[in-house]
């Protein structure tokens, strides 16, 4: 254990060391040991060889019994050391004849059997029984022991040589192995020298020298090459990283820089909506501005026209209508405008309710009598019985099917002019089918392009002769696209276009609170009974304005009173409880909403529906305040008179019940003739 | 050994057949003093050097001459019996007085011819006749060698100068042994 976790040097040292030692002390004790058994034998054959001179040496003596002959002959060894006994034995086997050195002695008898010649290695002896003989007869035997002195001498010598040899061999192989070890441990303590400094100082710039090509030496080179690479890519890294860091600064700079034009964007956006805000503040002005003298214009020509119609002078009716026709013109082109502009600015919204689609249809139609009149042209309707009701933007959709219908008329020479309206399914919603079909001039197919986008007519020849904005088609596609949904047109020039519109039957609720609009009107039903029922209340601070309501109305059939401000219009609607109120908005004293707020407030005057006849566009106010219509100005006679004459019927039907008879419409005929003296003072 | 026991046997045998023919001869000691100098004759016989001509072939025997009373009786006969030296087989003769002692190349002079020594001697002059003698003073008056007792061990000398002359040559193992004793002239003047 201790062994594995020496040092390489040491490692490398003590295997050099333990191979080699033990290598030479194999070979050294092998050599020895051959050796010394070599020169074993050498010797048992040097003694065996004495004893057989001393045998012939004698022979003689032993023949003739010359027991000092034979003693004289064996004294002869004392020349040898290592010989320490020698002994004749007669051939019966007694002792004839001995030399012994010092105290070894022999035995005095030999037994027969151990006569025979050869030798024997006992007890770090070596014995050798010789035959005596004289001409090839047995005279004796030769007993020679030999304590081996040669050989333990030359084990001993050897042995210290061998140990001197192994002792000078290992110094030797130390010294040579410490110096030879560095071929392997200098390159491999310079690799691990390098690999700490690498490490401990993240420099991958360092490199490992190569000392030698062997493997340690392609190991360094693997370890350079790896180091190159990490090298690289720690070089690559930092470069990323700096370019991260490059590329966050500007980052940061870039959104410094972008929060800046935010600030500069927020503040022209600011400036902008500013600007937007004159823009919509002007057009409303200028709306206002404009329509008041329109108003004027329109409503005395269509009084005048009557008047003058009355008296008999026909040339100037022609003049009247001239003058009335293009003031509606005017005022039908203003309206576009404004309705555009909104749309533009994506403040038109839709105001849900629920209602009678065969109802609308009915009352559009009515208005629309006069255009298809115009070209001579035959109206066709069809509407299925059960048509029933749908959710939706009655307004609107009331307008586009007026400006469909009104186009188709404009294009139709002495044809024939037709409304489809059904219900339909698709894709698992119910529709509202309206289809406008016409066998007038037609519509190109270049044309049909761009027959939606804004101020563009078919033509600008078509224009003149048809006169129009242009803006009919696209305000009515931007409605049924803001009622989620379509409209196509289908048409072969000089054959007629047919116009579908699909409606949702259940338009998404924009605005759930226009349903309370919707309570208002069912609930306007029961008016009190006492109320004067053919009293038309007119609160309008335009002495114009209730002039020409009161004379067009009363005209109809109603009893109007006018009231110039708000605090006098409550006062009368308590006093009078009318059929119906009109409600102008901008007023000097009590504006249209205060009045309005006021009106239902009152429990008694609540359920006296309200019409609000103004120039502000703001029908969902007025819904939401309790007014039962929304008329802007200038007032298209025709629908406010249809409006009030539902109210009257509903009234009636509510009145049937109770018993009270209705008001006599031939009365009506006879006030007619009353001058408005009713209306209050102009404030103007 | 075998013949050690053999020639135990034939002693027994001979005490008891003799009957004690000759008082010293049957003495077991003096049997046994024989026994060894009958050995000792044939130890002398391998180490001597006889020269070529003293043999008529070669395998001619060696001839063992006892002359005058044969003190050994069966026992040389049986010590020599069936042994051979360079092919030779050994032969015993036994010999008078006046017998051709030119066949012998070892002749034993017996102590019964002590008086006639210079006689025995002088026929054997000049030939390649190995003499043995028991009768002091027998190699320094001109014999080879003479066996000689030292208490009851068995020694002999040599005449080394005798032998030249009988153109032998004895081995340095044999002189190793021998006590050498010279030729002198008394024993010629004395006769």
């Amino acid at each position: 254990m201790n062994l594995q976790n020496l040092s390489i040097k040491r490692k490398l040292m003590l295997i050099t060391m333990l191979t080699s030692s033990v290598a030479l002390v194999l070979s050294s004790v092998s050599f020895l040991i051959y050796d010394l058994m070599s020169f074993r034998r050498q010797l048992s054959q040097d003694l065996m060889t004495q004893a057989e001179i001393i045998g012939f040496n004698s022979g003689a003596a032993m023949a003739f019994k010359d027991e000092a002959a034979a003693t004289a002959t064996l004294s002869a060894l004392k020349a040898k050391d290592d010989i320490v006994a020698a002994a004749l034995y007669s051939p019966e086997g007694k002792m004839f004849a001995h030399y012994f050195q010092a105290d070894k002695t022999l035995p005095s008898s030999l037994d027969a059997g151990s006569q025979q010649s050869g030798y024997r290695f006992e007890g770090g002896y070596l014995r050798v029984l010789q035959q005596v003989k004289m001409n090839g007869e047995r005279v004796g035997t030769l007993y020679l022991l030999s304590d081996m002195r040669q050989w333990n001498l030359r084990a001993k010598r050897y042995t210290s040589i061998i140990v001197i040899v192994v002792l000078i061999c290992g110094s030797l192989a130390l010294l040579l192995s410490s110096r030879l070890q560095k071929l392997i441990s200098k390159p491999i303590l310079h690799l691990e020298d390098t690999m700490r400094m690498v490490s401990s100082n993240k420099n991958y710039e360092i490199r490992a020298t190569r000392f030698y090509g062997d493997e340690i030496g392609r190991l360094i080179d693997g370890f350079n090459t790896m180091l190159s690479e990490i090298q690289l890519r720690d070089t690559a890294l930092q470069r990323a990283n700096n370019e991260l860091q490059t590329s966050t600064h500007e980052l940061e700079v870039e959104i410094i820089h972008r929060k800046r034009t935010q600030d500069e964007l927020l503040t022209a956006k600011q400036a902008a909506e500013q600007a937007n805000r004159a823009k919509s503040a002007f057009l409303a002005n200028m709306s206002h501005e404009l329509r008041t003298p329109l108003n004027a214009i329109i409503g005395y020509s269509e009084m005048l026209e009557e008047e003058v119609q009355d008296i008999g002078k026909i040339s100037n009716v022609r003049d009247l209508q001239k003058i009335q026709a293009a003031g509606k013109h005017l005022l039908a082109l203003i309206n576009d405008v404004l309705d555009l502009s909104k749309i533009e600015a994506g403040k038109m919204q839709l105001h849900i309710e629920m209602f009678d689609i065969a109802s609308m249809i009915e009352e559009m139609v009515t208005t629309l009598k006069p255009a298809i009149a115009k070209n001579a042209n035959a109206f066709q309707l069809h509407v299925p019985e059960n048509l029933g009701t749908m959710r939706g933007d009655v307004t609107k959709v009331r307008q586009i099917l007026l400006n469909l219908l009104s186009n188709a008329c404009k294009f139709t020479d002495h044809g024939t002019v037709s409304l489809d309206v059904d219900r339909m399914t698709t894709a698992g919603q119910e529709w509202i089918q309206f289809r406008v079909s016409d066998t007038g001039i037609g519509i190109s197919t270049e044309q049909q392009e761009n027959l939606f986008q804004e101020f563009t007519q078919a033509d600008i020849s078509i224009s003149r002769k048809y006169g129009g904005t242009g803006l009919g088609l696209a305000i009515s596609h931007r409605f049924v696209q803001l009622m989620k949904g379509r409209i196509m047109v289908e048409s072969t020039p000089g054959q007629g276009a047919v116009f579908t519109v699909h409606l949702p039957v259940q338009a998404a609720a924009e605005q759930p609170e226009s349903s309370r609009s919707g309570q208002t009107v069912s609930s306007e039903a029961a008016p009190q009974v006492t109320a004067n029922a053919d009293t038309i209340l007119v609160i309008d601070d335009d002495l114009a304005v209730r002039d020409l309501m009161s004379r067009s109305l009363t005209k109809m059939g109603f009893r109007v009173v006018a009231a110039a401000g708000g605090e006098e219009g409550l006062r009368l609607a308590k006093q009078l409880r009318p059929l119906v109120i009109t409600l102008d908005v901008i007023m000097p004293d009590w504006d249209g909403w205060t009045v309005l707020n006021k009106l239902k407030a009152d429990s008694d005057l609540a359920e006296i529906p309200v019409i609000m006849v103004t120039i502000v566009d703001n029908e969902a106010m007025g819904r939401d305040l309790g007014a039962s219509s929304y008329l802007i100005k200038p007032v298209d006679r025709e629908r406010l008179v249809a409006l009030i004459e539902k109210h009257r019927a509903a009234r009636f039907s509510t009145v049937a019940k109770t018993g009270v008879p209705p008001a006599n419409w031939s009365s009506r005929s006879q006030r007619s003739s009353r001058k408005p003296e009713v209306v209050g003072p102009r404030r103007h | 050994m075998r013949y050690l026991r053999l020639t135990i046997a034939a002693l027994l045998c001979m005490s008891l057949a003799s009957g004690g023919a000759n008082a010293q001869s049957a003495d077991s000691s003096e049997s046994s003093e024989y026994l060894i100098k009958a050995g000792f004759i044939y130890n002398f016989a391998q180490l001597v050097q006889w020269p070529p001509a003293a043999f008529v072939q070669p395998d001619s025997p060696i001839v063992i001459g006892i002359l005058g009373v044969d003190p050994f009786g069966e026992l040389i006969d049986r010590v020599v019996q069936n042994k051979k030296l360079d092919g030779r087989s050994l032969i015993v003769k036994r010999l008078k007085r006046g017998a051709s002692l030119k066949e012998c190349s070892i002749l034993f002079v017996s102590s019964s011819e002590a008086a006639h020594l210079e006689e025995v001697l002088q026929s054997t002059k000049g030939l390649p006749i190995l003499t043995i003698g028991e009768i002091p003073g027998f190699a320094v008056r001109g014999g080879i060698i003479n066996l000689t007792l030292e208490g009851n061990r068995v020694r002999f000398e040599v005449n080394i100068e005798a032998a030249k002359q009988a153109n032998l040559n004895i081995s340095s193992r044999l002189l190793a042994l021998a006590r050498i004793v010279p030729q002198s002239a008394d024993g010629k003047r004395s006769e």
